[in-house]
């Protein structure tokens, strides 16, 4: 759509996309809590909540995430999907390292380099957009938007 | 907002690499795994219907070896197989995406118990019995648990059929080496051509991870012992030491099966109670055939083979035989030992035991063994007393009628293991169907007694 690309642009798009999908790793946070078992999702994000100073309400808001689901995450009674995840990402303000490192303690893929949507999330997350703005970009690139159907 | 970076990160993606057809009808939504030059991907049609989508390149045309195979194949432990696209540089084939969680996954979040890792490991039979059956088999050759998924109704697929192939004879060794190293038997390292004794290999390291959370044997976490008998045969080095016939693994762990053995355990418990009652009332006439019978006369049946009895009985037979096929009396005895014993041990004649009466397999004078079976089949506790018993005296199990009763069994199978209860030759072997060498020579010793006694 943007035509061939030169081996030139390709190696600038490489250093963009390493620093979009670098992981951090979970063992940094386990160092900073002390844990040694692989922490649990629900866990895991009341600690980066209580990190933040926020409350819970407030940041499944910002992910835009129904009420009681978001709740029921917090408490470990609900496995998020991928999606839900990613919102989560988006409501905890978190780049796209710490997105990724989200998403390996919710046992789910992490975001990849060969998927266009997932760049675009990552690409939003990394740039500190909101959820909004990330839903407008996807749709407007013709591509399916978090949570919901396909963008048409 | 200005986001010509994001542009510029977008022109790395060129829809045109994909077949257009694809692109038009699937959305790529995760990249499930970029393993071995194939990429898979999770995709969604319209609908939000998911699949799961496999894209080779056409230039590392080998990469596509297990690429066909599933188009044909049709079976609820199976992605189903919906299309293939492709262009000038790419193949993508489209599958069926199966909801559920992987088995390493869903052994992580649960313990699963021994009950549940048999009837996973049995589905597994049955899905590698219809792959290895074909009339070209197809051998996985990457069994591990990524690559099992249990659905939320218990059931279980197969998936990622990336290294899989058809067997052929000819191809003496595998060159290149894929599967998974702690799940990969010698012979995938190039030993020799993979066959449906890789799997069986792979099927044994899986049971063994399920049943103690390592893929390495470790000798200080003790596994019911039928089932680390079956993990034995499963992983010997040489192919030709394993299960031959992965529904033979099923027979064997349906017959270890711990629900069919509890149930024989109360079965035997009953027996004992009711064994009791009879003494009460038949005191002195129970008493004389219990002394008839080679084994102290307080003693129960106990529900688990008495490691001690084996023993005994091992050193037994080897003073008497001076013979060395008892050696390794934990593992699974086969026909073969059995054969051998008979000829070794009681001086038979090869031909009048490996004889096969073609014309009917029934018990007959002429053929010792009347069924002609494999010498690498398992040997059922059955057909072991049969041997012991008819090599002492063969009209105790003579010729009784051509025909299979009820049960399955000869009748002359019958009539031997009813021999054998009375006189006490079963005390210690509780295991239904197939059976240890240490078994087997519990079986021997105590047909030896009881023949002495006579």
């Amino acid at each position: 759509m943007y035509g061939v690309n030169s081996m030139n642009e390709k190696a600038t798009t490489q250093e963009l996309w390493g620093k979009l999908f670098t992981m951090r790793s979970v063992e940094e946070y386990l160092d900073k809590t002390g844990e040694s078992r692989f922490p649990l999702f629900s866990e895991y994000i009341t600690a980066l909540c209580d990190a933040k100073g926020e409350n819970e309400e407030s940041v499944i808001k910002r992910g835009n995430i129904e009420s009681s689901y978001g709740h029921r995450l917090f408490k470990g009674t609900r496995n998020p999907s991928r999606d839900t995840v990613i919102q989560l990402a988006f409501g905890l303000e978190l780049d796209s390292a710490g997105a990724q490192q989200l998403l390996k303690v919710a046992r789910v893929t992490a975001l990849h380099p060969r998927v266009k949507r997932d760049a675009v999330i990552a690409y939003c997350l990394y740039h500190h957009k909101d959820f909004m703005e990330t839903q407008e970009l996807l749709y407007k690139n013709n591509l399916p938007t978090i949570g919901g159907g396909r963008s048409e | 907002m200005n986001d010509d970076i994001l542009k510029e990160i977008l022109s790395a993606y060129d829809d045109a690499d994909y077949p257009e057809e694809f692109s038009s009808k699937y959305d790529i939504m995760e990249c499930l795994s970029d393993q071995n030059g194939i990429l898979t991907f999770l995709v969604q049609d319209h609908e939000g219907t998911r699949y799961v989508a496999k894209c080779f390149e056409k230039q590392f045309p080998e990469k596509a070896v297990g690429n066909g195979i599933l188009t044909e194949l049709s079976h609820k432990g199976l992605p189903k197989y919906i299309a293939s696209y492709e262009n000038d540089e790419m193949t993508v084939t489209v599958r069926e995406y199966i909801e559920g969680k992987s088995l390493d996954r869903y052994a992580s979040e649960q313990d699963i118990s021994q009950q549940e890792t048999v009837d996973i490991c049995m589905q597994l039979c049955d899905i590698l019995a219809f792959l290895h059956h074909r009339d070209k088999p197809v051998i996985h050759r990457d069994i591990k648990p990524q690559n099992i998924i249990v659905r939320s109704d218990g059931s279980i697929a197969l998936i990622d059929f990336d290294i899989a192939r058809e067997y052929s004879n000819g191809n003496d060794t595998d060159t290149v080496f894929f599967g998974t190293r702690n799940y990969a038997p010698p012979e995938q390292y190039g030993f020799s051509q993979t066959d449906a004794r890789t799997d069986i290999y792979s099927l044994g390291i899986l049971l063994r991870f399920l049943l103690t959370g390592s893929t390495k044997e470790n000798s200080s976490i003790k596994v019911y012992r039928p089932l680390e008998n079956i993990i034995k045969k499963c992983t010997g080095f040489s192919p030709k030491d394993r299960f031959s016939d992965v529904r033979q693994v099923k027979k064997a762990l349906e017959k270890a099966n711990p629900k069919v053995q509890k149930i024989r355990a109360a079965v035997i418990a009953a027996a004992a109670v009711a064994g009791i009652v009879l003494l009460i009332f038949a005191g002195i006439k129970i008493y004389r055939h219990v002394t008839d019978s080679p084994f102290s006369e307080d003693k129960i049946p106990a529900y688990i083979t008495d490691e001690e009895q084996t023993r005994e009985a091992v050193k037994y037979m080897k003073n008497k035989y001076d013979t060395d096929i008892f050696n390794d009396d934990t593992s699974i005895a086969d026909v073969g030992d059995l054969r051998r014993a008979m000829i070794e041990l009681y001086g038979l004649d090869r031909d009048y035991v490996y004889g096969i009466n073609e014309d009917m397999p029934q018990e007959n004078d002429a053929y010792f063994l009347p069924w002609g079976w494999d010498d690498k089949q398992t040997l059922d506790k059955e057909i072991a007393v049969y041997a012991a018993v008819k090599v002492h005296d063969p009209s105790v199990v003579a010729d009784w009628s051509s025909l299979k009763d009820d049960n399955g069994y000869y009748p002359g199978v019958r009539v031997a293991v009813a021999f054998a209860e009375e006189k006490g030759i079963l005390t210690g072997i509780n295991r239904p169907g197939d059976i240890t060498l240490g078994d087997m020579a519990i079986i021997l010793a105590n047909t030896d007694r009881v023949f002495e006694n006579r």
